[in-house]
């Protein structure tokens, strides 16, 4: 029953699962980040750099930032479908949410890494 | 059946009531609008984040320029506004996680958990306001 309301013949389904899975991410990076801000304190430039230097923290933030991103575009989808009636131009809308989405996710490669 | 309820003519003067500000909204529906008003705030000013979160990690220069202009007093109040919004999509969020799961969904207890979640946001927010100013 479960795997089959999860199958592609009701992708509502899908994307209310995603929603949830992705806040549950969110909320665990976020104690993790508030958690490691209060033990680490960092205060200087090189103490900062230092935060974001190891690997697998950088992994884990863009993990974090990924997440994000799809739960803000299924959450930003749903208010335009109640409050955007013209199905056209909510498409419209939902297609510049997605690009400004892509462009954030690249951003953010690029600031983690230093490119 | 009652003969009278079928004979009823439907009332066409139906008192209508569009005047939002003239509405209490009960306490579920407050968290609820919130957690969307919030939820599209916070992705409103993400750009800007990344635009300071890459400021604070590109050069010594970027880093001293981005601690004095987030100490300006409207910078503060922007931070706490924000801090708020983010405070109470995340406690909201939690809460609706709960109910999914079929956690205190009687409606006294709906409306208990909303006290708790508008409580938790300023309270949190007031921790955020301490500690940064």
């Amino acid at each position: 029953m479960l795997f089959e309301l999860l199958s592609k013949r009701y992708p509502g389904m899908r994307q209310w699962l995603t929603q949830r899975l992705s806040a549950l991410v969110l909320a665990g990076y976020i104690v993790l980040f508030i958690g490691l801000i209060v033990i680490k304190q960092p205060a200087s430039f090189t103490q900062w750099t230092d935060f974001f230097q190891p690997t697998w923290w950088r992994v884990l933030t863009l993990v974090f930032f990924t997440n994000l991103l799809i739960h803000a575009w299924l959450g930003v989808g749903n208010v335009l479908k109640d409050y955007i009636f013209n199905v056209k131009l909510r498409v419209y809308v939902q297609m510049l949410v997605e690009m400004l989405v892509a462009v954030e996710l690249v951003w953010m490669v690029k600031i983690l890494w230093r490119m | 059946m009652s003969n009278s309820a079928i004979k009823r003519k439907p009332r066409k003067n139906r008192p209508k009531n569009l005047n939002l500000f003239s509405i209490r909204f009960p306490v579920n529906a407050v968290v609820s609008i919130l957690h969307r008003a919030s939820g599209m705030a916070l992705f409103a000013i993400l750009p800007v984040v990344l635009l300071g979160f890459q400021a604070s990690l590109a050069s010594q220069q970027s880093f001293d320029a981005l601690v004095v202009s987030m100490q300006a007093p409207y910078a503060k109040v922007i931070f706490i506004l924000l801090a708020w919004a983010f405070f109470h999509h995340f406690f909201a969020g939690f809460r609706h996680l709960g109910m999914d799961a079929h956690m205190m969904t009687d409606l006294p207890q709906a409306r208990f958990t909303s006290r708790i979640v508008m409580a938790l946001g300023v309270i949190a927010t007031l921790i955020f306001a301490y500690v940064i100013w």
